[in-house]
């Protein structure tokens, strides 16, 4: 690879690996993002993809392998400093803060806030009201464009499993990362939602975030992704454009399926 | 008359501080302690002890105090990076092995060494032998207005957002609470502002000997409620509570979990050790039986009545146990048994509360019959 292309790289691991007792979740996986890209990651059940997800973000420590993130080594980090390096991620189930309002849930997201320390709390009052105000404003207009404004004085545990994930990936996007890894944004989301959320996925895209997707619905993947990664049981099976994958006799046997 | 109630304001206050230390942890941060007592325990401990070697009360007040921070910080990183239920299981242990070593250990006294089980005595009690001319009672009445008025301003603050949140019940899946509660909520608490203050003007004005610990008491009590409340809406606080409903969701958001947990939990624990100075100066004379693991329940039913999370419903809760504890008192004149059939009823208040509002009394029904 070229000095040129190594730059170009915002998330390069290789050699992950993974064991839980007798079973090997992720066996010498690799995986390579391009800047401003999105990428997807598909496979079957069971094939590793979340586990790699953990390992990436650190949620699981590998046994051994490599993440590059942005240039700099992040295996040893904790996963908060891995976020806080710009590479959050979501989960396959939507999670919120219940009890807490929408916009509370948007409020937590933004790195390095004077508030979030403890002595500041006391010294620095004028600089965090300040920095609320700007918050408040930057996490309104996130919550129009994804059409949860209404909501925002609200407790995010009313909202409904479709609203969940809109405010997940708002709240990620509140973190200004550089890279966001979303687990299956698709699922259980029906087909109108599904148009919309791939419209935001495009149009933040635009702004110049990068995204690692896992998702099963392949609709999805075909129109969103520059480049697909395939696993199965834990290894990487193949990558290419979403056209070579589709016609990859390999992928197509262990998870597209031949007709 | 006066002097009685000068004490129940002692005791209500005291455990009211004791019991937003344990609403921190445990309402706030959702951290599960089952042995809050060990920091009352070296609180009183520490600060009656130095006390007797002659150190100033307020040093030794200070240094109880960080003791108990620095009990939280070892128990916290032994186990917060553990489980939850890990936590309650080691923090009931440790306040058990603090009142076993309370109990066995020879403590120095005036009078040489004594044992444990003997109690600590002859130690300073804040302005007990104050003897006040009228200037100082003027200041001290003063001191006890601004504590009455910032009361008061808290009140009628908390009362107003409510007031506004019922104005914009729109886009809402819940409805606030109606403004007649308010008012009687408002009238309620008015009541009882004006009674503490009217009865501790009396007794600083014609100086009843534990007139100064109530004003010291209260003022404490009102400082670290203010610093609480500033703390919960800050965005501190906001990852508190967001550790209490899913700490995955902050780490993955870039806050370092841990070191929040351990905060809060030191945290609550300085102001528990706090709480256990003033309880020793209110006892007069501090045995190892007065730190047992009742007390730490005593706080968590203070915080389960009020309503978990609230501040202003620990005071509340607070104040429903001591007027419980009191009515009580007065009516079961009797023997040992008769004293645990108090704490049973107690027992038996907290589960009928718990089926009919399990909210607590300022606790948020809707909050309850969200999703996770």
């Amino acid at each position: 690879m070229t000095q040129n292309q190594q730059q170009n790289l915002l998330l390069s691991a290789s050699g992950l690996h993974k064991r839980f007792g007798g079973i090997t979740a992720v066996n010498n996986a690799q995986i390579d993002l391009h800047r401003g890209s999105i990428t997807g990651l598909i496979g079957p059940n069971g094939a590793g993809k979340t586990t790699l997800f953990n390992l990436l973000s650190n949620f699981i420590t590998p046994d051994r392998g490599e993440v590059i993130f942005d240039g700099k080594a992040i295996n040893q980090l904790q996963s908060h400093h891995i976020a806080q390096k710009g590479m959050v991620r979501t989960f396959q189930v939507a999670r919120v803060l219940s009890r807490l309002s929408v916009l509370e849930n948007m409020l937590l997201a933004p790195q390095k806030q004077t508030g979030e320390n403890f002595f500041q709390v006391w010294l620095g009052r004028k600089q965090i009201r300040k920095e609320e105000v700007e918050n408040k404003e930057k996490a309104m207009l996130i919550l129009e464009s994804v059409g949860l404004a209404a909501k925002a004085r609200d407790y995010a545990g009313a909202l409904s499993g479709g609203q969940r994930k809109l405010l997940e990936m708002a709240r990620v996007l509140m973190a200004d990362p550089k890279l966001i890894l979303l687990d299956e944004p698709a699922a259980g989301v029906n087909p109108t939602l599904i148009g919309q959320i791939c419209e935001h996925i495009t149009n933040w895209n635009k702004q110049g975030i990068s995204f690692l997707i896992i998702e099963h619905n392949m609709d999805v993947i075909m129109s969103l992704c520059d480049r697909v990664w395939v696993l199965a049981e834990g290894s990487n099976l193949a990558n290419g454009t979403p056209e070579e994958i589709q016609n990859n006799p390999e992928v197509l046997e262990a998870y597209l399926g031949v007709d | 008359m006066v002097g009685y109630f000068v004490s129940v304001t002692i005791f209500t206050a005291l455990y009211a501080l004791f019991s937003l230390g344990l609403n921190l942890q445990w309402g706030l941060t959702g951290l599960i302690n089952f042995g809050h007592v060990a920091f009352m325990t070296i609180g009183a401990y520490v600060t009656v002890l130095l006390n007797i070697q002659g150190v100033p009360v307020i040093v030794a007040v200070a240094i109880g105090t960080v003791v108990a921070a620095t009990l939280g910080l070892i128990i916290g990183t032994s186990t917060l990076r553990l489980r939850e239920d890990y936590l309650a299981i080691v923090t009931i242990g440790v306040a058990e092995l603090l009142r076993l070593i309370a109990n066995n250990e020879q403590w120095p006294s005036p009078d040489g060494p004594i044992e444990g089980s003997f109690g600590l005595k002859d130690y300073l009690i804040p302005l007990a032998d104050w003897d006040p001319n009228l200037w100082q009672k003027l200041i001290a009445i003063a001191l006890l207005t601004i504590i009455a008025v910032f009361a008061m301003w808290q009140l009628w603050r908390g009362l107003k957002s409510q007031w506004k949140e019922n104005q914009q019940i729109q886009d809402k899946s819940y409805r606030p609470r109606k403004p007649i509660s308010l008012i009687i909520w408002g009238a309620i608490g008015t009541t009882l502002i004006v009674a503490i203050y009217i009865n501790g003007t009396l007794a600083l004005y014609d100086y009843y000997y534990r007139a100064g610990l109530m004003v010291l008491v209260l003022l404490v009590l009102a400082l670290v409620y203010w610093g609480l409340e500033i703390l919960v809406r800050s965005p501190w606080g906001r990852i508190i509570k967001a550790i209490r409903e899913d700490e995955e969701i902050p780490r993955v958001l870039g806050k370092n979990v841990f070191w929040y947990k351990l905060q809060a939990f030191m945290l609550g624990g300085a102001i528990a050790g706090i709480a256990g100075a003033f309880y020793a100066w209110y006892l007069t004379t501090v045995y190892p039986s007065n730190f047992e693991s009742i007390v730490t329940f005593y706080a968590w039913t203070i915080i389960i009545l009020g309503g978990a999370g609230s501040n202003a419903g620990t005071l509340v809760g607070a104040l429903i146990f001591s007027a419980y504890n009191e009515i009580t008192r007065n009516l079961f004149v009797g023997g040992a048994s008769l004293d645990a059939l108090r704490i049973m009823i107690m027992g038996l208040i907290v589960m009928i509360l718990m089926i009919w509002r399990p909210q607590g009394i300022l606790g948020k029904k809707e909050e309850l019959t969200l999703g996770k």
